[in-house]
């Protein structure tokens, strides 16, 4: 199937009662947000500043109301039927990846009702930018991983590969806007698709990395590498795996809220117990916190690596601590 | 601009004498045009040195940032000099921690390399985008040059610099031990026409301006993190008991957190620009310090970081000053 670029508009807008949301600017940010028109996508830009995380797992989530001297409490309504449109293979890989943490002992409703109502319309990643490192990660810049419809972009027109049923859902929706894909259109998507795939210059083999982290417990390895680190919130906020979240009571006049907002290791109140020690007191056990987790607790509870090599972190650490460096670190690491 | 056999014939000398713990410098990043700042603990570790227009990070903020561990039972602690490389602005924080008594003079060694604008990354990625490849930089005659992968490439210095650089007044080290390379020239103005121009918009203007900036940030405090200034031991923002500043993300929190953190850094800020630097929605947080930077300078005829004798400005009371803000 082929969608023509002026039909782009009329393919949006024939998706019937779901919330579009696509990479949009927004000042000087790149990220995903609410749709109105099919001109505010921006579909020819790299990976989005703040992942689309941000729409499944929101920065902030009201989970209940309550007011002072009331005894009922208002839970959040249900959320509706989305559509991520333009998502990279790389970003729809790392939904999958965390599906786990929220579906592990409890299943989690308000991150996994959202992800169940999304359809997530990826878009072929034929630019990759100079940090991306899918390919070693298990993914590609074509990965259809997660994806419900892949669309490559062929300069007048879109390529279209349905995936899932709910791709499918939405191809019937467009009916006549889409139009029967030639040989020679699968043909010209394949080629840029290889392309790509050769663009990405940064590769790391992880497969002994799990194995070797927890020997490098005590080397000086992370006392290095932390060294330059601020500790800011940067590389996970980022990070469309990273998922932790804390939970407050906020309370303004005699309304209150629970809220869920994102959390991130790397801030040194975030493992501050009561007593007021801290089991995780400086930089050093922060950044092997990271790294730990990512490439070997995860890896260990749910057999997937949490990282899929978009290069946000290392595009956006203000000190070019590089997640590529530290793996070959841990690599060439004397044990 | 010194080159780098001198910096690492000067790093390794300092760091083989007995007073100095480590040495803080800049090397050349993991890809591209990045630079990384760099610890030197043993002579060796000198060999990577550089300094050049890609090296923006102000490193007067690991002065504060380095943890104290707690000291092994029968072990002394560890006392020695910390050397740090500055360039003008960064040598402003210095003194600021020295005057705030943050620091101490004995516990630090300053090196003073004399800077002439560091390059905006952001301004030269739209000229050129990011590359994998290493980057070396240079600067020639008040312009940058670059040695690109497509070959050498020259910008004039105006073109390329931070905003910072450009009202810079103080390029050479107000502070040092001993310096690097020779001064250089300062070209700097004291007057503000980019807070001017933006304060005769009217409220409402200002205000959509803000609306949209606050309403990006993503709360990730990358600004107070690396600000040199911003190393209060319990800051306002982490505080839970009470929580001054919400964990929710939205316009009123987000605001109330850039208004705080601005106001504590009035009469401190040292206009190094890292927090503008480091954003990762590009808030362009150098309109709010410089507001306050010209407040500062017109009310209490005042800059922060200059003088390692002065008080702080908040602290210290003058008959002579203006006063006319005073309802």
């Amino acid at each position: 199937m082929k969608l023509n670029k002026d039909k782009l508009a009329d393919f949006l807008a024939a998706i019937p009662g779901k919330t579009i949301f696509g990479p949009q600017l927004c000042g000087e940010t790149l990220k995903f947000t609410a749709i109105t028109k099919a001109g505010d996508l921006c579909l020819t830009a790299n990976n989005t500043n703040v992942p689309p995380k941000s729409v499944v797992f929101p920065q902030t989530e009201t989970m209940l109301r309550f007011e002072q001297w009331a005894t009922d409490i208002k839970t959040a309504e249900p959320a509706g039927e989305i559509v991520l449109f333009g998502i990279k293979p790389c970003d729809a890989r790392a939904m999958l990846i965390v599906d786990n943490v929220f579906s592990w002992g409890v299943e989690d409703p308000y991150y996994l009702t959202r992800r169940t109502n999304s359809t997530l319309v990826g878009l072929a990643c034929l630019d990759p930018c100079v940090n991306c490192f899918c390919t070693s990660m298990g993914g590609g810049p074509t990965s259809t991983d997660g994806l419900d419809l892949l669309l490559t972009d062929l300069g007048n027109s879109y390529l279209l590969e349905v995936l899932t049923g709910k791709g499918e859902v939405l191809c019937q929706a467009a009916g006549k806007l889409l139009c029967e894909a030639s040989g020679a259109d699968k043909d010209a998507a394949k080629l840029l698709q290889e392309k790509a795939a050769v663009q990405i210059r940064r590769q790391i083999d992880p497969s002994g990395v799990q194995a070797r982290l927890p020997a490098l417990w005590e080397s000086p390895v992370w006392e290095k590498i932390s060294a330059s680190c601020l500790g800011c919130g940067i590389c996970t906020y980022l990070c469309p795996t990273c998922h932790c979240f804390d939970m407050q009571d906020e309370t303004e006049g005699v309304e209150s809220r629970r809220c869920r907002t994102w959390d991130s290791c790397m801030f040194s109140e975030y493992t501050l117990h009561a007593s007021g020690h801290n089991p995780r007191p400086t930089r050093r056990e922060r950044t092997r916190n990271r790294i730990n987790h990512k490439f070997s607790y995860f890896v260990d509870k749910f057999k997937v690596i949490a990282c899929v090599g978009c290069g946000r972190c290392i595009n956006h650490c203000p000190v070019n601590i590089d997640i590529l460096d530290i793996l070959s670190k841990v690599g060439e690491d004397v044990l | 601009m010194p080159d780098f056999d001198k910096l690492r014939a000067l790093a390794k000398e300092t760091i083989s004498r007995d007073d100095i713990k480590y040495l803080i410098g800049w090397r050349q990043g993991t890809y591209g045009y990045r630079t990384s700042p760099h610890f030197v603990r043993i002579p060796e570790d000198a060999d990577q040195l550089i300094f050049s227009p890609l090296c923006s990070s102000n490193l007067a903020t690991y002065l504060a940032l380095a943890e104290k561990r707690p000291v092994p039972r029968g072990s002394q602690p560890d006392t020695r000099k910390v050397a740090i490389l500055v360039k003008g602005c960064d040598s402003r924080a210095v003194v600021q921690q020295l005057v705030e008594q943050g620091i101490k003079r004995e516990a630090v060694y300053v090196i003073g390399c004399p800077c002439e604008g560091v390059v905006d990354l952001r301004k030269l990625e739209e000229k050129y985008p990011h590359t994998l490849d290493r980057v070396g930089a240079r600067w020639e005659n008040g312009n940058v040059s670059l040695d690109l992968p497509s070959g050498n490439a020259v910008f004039p210095r105006e073109e390329i610099v931070a905003g910072k650089c450009l009202t810079c007044r103080y390029p050479n080290p107000v502070i040092a031990d001993v310096t690097l390379g020779e001064n250089v020239e300062v070209s700097g103005s004291t007057a503000f026409e980019d807070i001017n121009r933006f304060e005769v918009k009217s409220a409402q203007e200002r205000w959509t301006f803000w609306r949209d900036k606050f309403n990006s940030c993503i709360r990730c405090y990358a600004c107070r993190n690396v600000c040199p200034m911003c190393y209060c031991a319990e800051c306002i923002l982490d505080k839970q008991n009470p929580a001054w500043i919400q964990r929710s993300v939205n316009i009123s929190e987000n605001t109330a957190f850039q208004l705080a953190r601005a106001f504590h850094l009035a009469g401190r800020c040292i206009e190094c620009g890292e927090c503008e630097r480091v954003c990762p929605v590009e808030i362009p947080l150098s309109y709010l310090n410089r507001k306050l930077v010209k407040e500062v300078t017109e009310q209490f005829a005042f800059t922060p970081g200059v003088d390692p004798e002065a008080k702080p400005l908040l602290v210290g009371y003058r008959p002579n000053d203006k006063g006319d803000f005073i309802l």
